[in-house]
């Protein structure tokens, strides 16, 4: 087995026996079927808000422990000084980084599926009549999100490694916010009439991520439709080239780490 | 190759305090060599180093000026690190993994076989008397058994050099005597062995060799059999305090 499968398989268990874990899960479901309930007090209510409700809070819960999983990675191994054996070990920098980065995305992913199913199972009771034909938009919103907590993960495990848990949480909010923002910086940039100022923006508009393609294809989803190929696998090319650019960094600035 | 298994030529690494940056050494030119096959004891006051010089050996930690070698590559390269076990100076665990779960994946990180693996955990759990703990979650064990663990897991790609730090700390006399069993075994299959401890008895009994720390200068080295027999010292204690001016 090599070192990133071990280091992977021993992130994911410590992660997924996590009580926390389960308490954010219950949570989620309990606002989920709240958020239901209370709205099925309104007149013609649309099945499609039950999804969207599901939705969102699929993904700001997953959005929360994946911030908070992610942030702390690096720093627990510190603290628990679990990091002095596993660096005495024939692991690269990479190899560690990549475990405990596909650790936790296994872990992100139980959370999303199983809240999922959880969804699904809601919408059925609700309305049993509908959907089967409608599982795979559902499943193509989830995988949306899925794609975008894989982008949060990342950020996360790159601030972990030098940073403490506060901060990293700060920068990897902050990020994931303006990521949202994704092209009103190159609008600001455009509308800019100082040169030096309309070239910083637009290269900070450069290295900064852009998430705003995730929000349109959510849009075109929720109505139904199915978003054209070409913005699809721009979109994923975009968010793993992206994962892997921090990644790479984030082993590059392990690879110099001490630890006294 | 200068036939030395373990070799610090001018080992130095300042401290840096937050406070106007000001530094100060923890190691201060440091040199010793351990050969093939010997048992080196480091020893020395609180705070004298000595876990310092350990990290410096295994490579978490880089020295600001001199060279480690060890197996007579740079401390800390891959191909080093295959071939050494490291035990760290504090307990540290998972807190949802058990021991048995923690030495499988140490073994993992060698790339060791499954069948290969089982064996020689179930074999390391036997040497440290752990085998009817191995299946708790390693957040419920003592510090000794976490001790025990620790030691299991130095030794699972049967190393060619050990770094023990305090192998003995948090031991019953149970535990301690089974360490110092362990450490006779190794050293019976020509095994390199580094370590530092307080347990100045044990380390009379098991190290060919001792050097002395104190403010990151190595301040005496020399044999065990020179200090004890024809060294005119009662024991290896009051050596220590001699050399330390204790
Ligand atoms: N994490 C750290 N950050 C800053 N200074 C440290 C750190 N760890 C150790 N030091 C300093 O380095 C010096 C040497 O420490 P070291 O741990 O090597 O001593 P030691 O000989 O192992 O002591 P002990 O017998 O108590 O284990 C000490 O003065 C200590 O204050
Ligand atoms: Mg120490």
């Amino acid at each position: 087995m090599s070192p990133v499968f071990a280091i992977a398989l021993n992130t994911f268990r410590e992660t997924v026996r996590d009580r926390v874990l389960y308490a954010f899960f219950v949570f989620a479901c309990s606002i989920t079927v709240l958020g239901i309930l209370l709205g099925s007090l309104s007149v013609g209510q649309d099945i499609r808000i039950i999804e969207d409700i599901g939705l969102a809070v699929i993904a700001i819960i997953g959005g929360i422990i994946s911030v908070f999983a992610g942030t702390n990675l690096v720093y627990k191994e510190l603290e628990r000084r679990t990091i002095y054996v596993i660096f005495t070990k024939p692991v690269s920098s990479w190899q560690f980084i990549c475990g405990k980065y596909l650790g936790l995305v296994g872990c992100i992913f139980v959370v999303v599926l199983a809240m999922g199913l959880f969804l699904l199972g809601l919408i059925w009771m609700v309305e049993p009549s509908h959907h089967v034909a409608q599982v795979p938009l559902l499943g193509a919103s989830l995988g949306l999100v899925f794609l975008e907590l894989l982008f949060v993960l990342a950020l996360a495990t790159f601030f972990s490694t030098f940073s403490n848990p506060i901060m990293s949480v700060v920068f990897t909010i902050s990020l994931w916010f303006i990521g949202h923002l994704g092209g009103s910086l190159l609008d600001l940039s455009k509308m800019s009439t100082n040169a030096a100022v309309q070239q910083l923006l637009s290269s900070l508009y450069w290295c900064l991520p852009d998430l705003a393609q995730l929000t349109r294809i959510r849009s075109v989803l929720m109505y139904g439709r199915e978003p054209s190929q070409e913005i699809i696998i721009y979109m994923l090319a975009y968010v793993f080239a992206y994962i892997f650019f921090l990644l790479g960094l984030a082993s590059t600035v392990n690879e110099r780490r001490e630890f006294p | 190759m200068t036939g030395n298994v373990i070799e610090a030529r001018g080992l130095s690494k300042d401290r840096v305090s937050s406070f106007l940056l000001r530094r100060s050494p923890i190691l201060d030119g440091l040199s010793l060599s351990v050969k093939q096959g010997e048992t080196y004891g480091l020893l020395g006051p609180n705070g004298a180093g000595k876990t310092t010089t350990v990290k410096i050996l295994v490579g978490l930690m880089r020295p600001d000026r001199g060279e480690a070698l060890v197996l007579g590559e740079k401390a800390g390269a891959q191909s080093a690190l295959r071939k050494i076990g490291f035990l760290p100076e504090n307990p540290y665990f998972y807190s949802h993994l058990t021991g048995l779960e923690f030495l499988e994946f140490i073994g993992q990180l060698f790339g060791l076989k499954k069948t290969e693996l089982r064996d020689r955990v179930k074999q390391l759990l036997e040497l440290v008397s752990m085998t009817v703990d191995a299946d708790k979650p390693m957040r419920k064990y003592s510090k000794g058994m976490l001790q025990r663990l620790g030691i299991a897991q130095s030794l699972i790609n049967d190393p060619e050099v050990v770094f023990w730090d305090e192998p003995m700390s948090g031991l019953d006399p149970i535990g301690r005597r089974d360490v110092r069993k362990i450490l006779l075994d190794l050293k019976a299959r020509g095994k390199t062995i580094f370590f530092n401890s307080h347990l100045l008895p044990d380390v009379s009994d098991v190290c060919d060799r001792v050097g002395v720390l104190a403010k990151g200068k190595l301040v005496a080295e020399d044999e065990i059999k020179n200090i004890v027999h024809s060294g005119g010292h009662k024991d290896l204690e009051e050596y220590f305090l001699e050399k330390v001016g204790g």
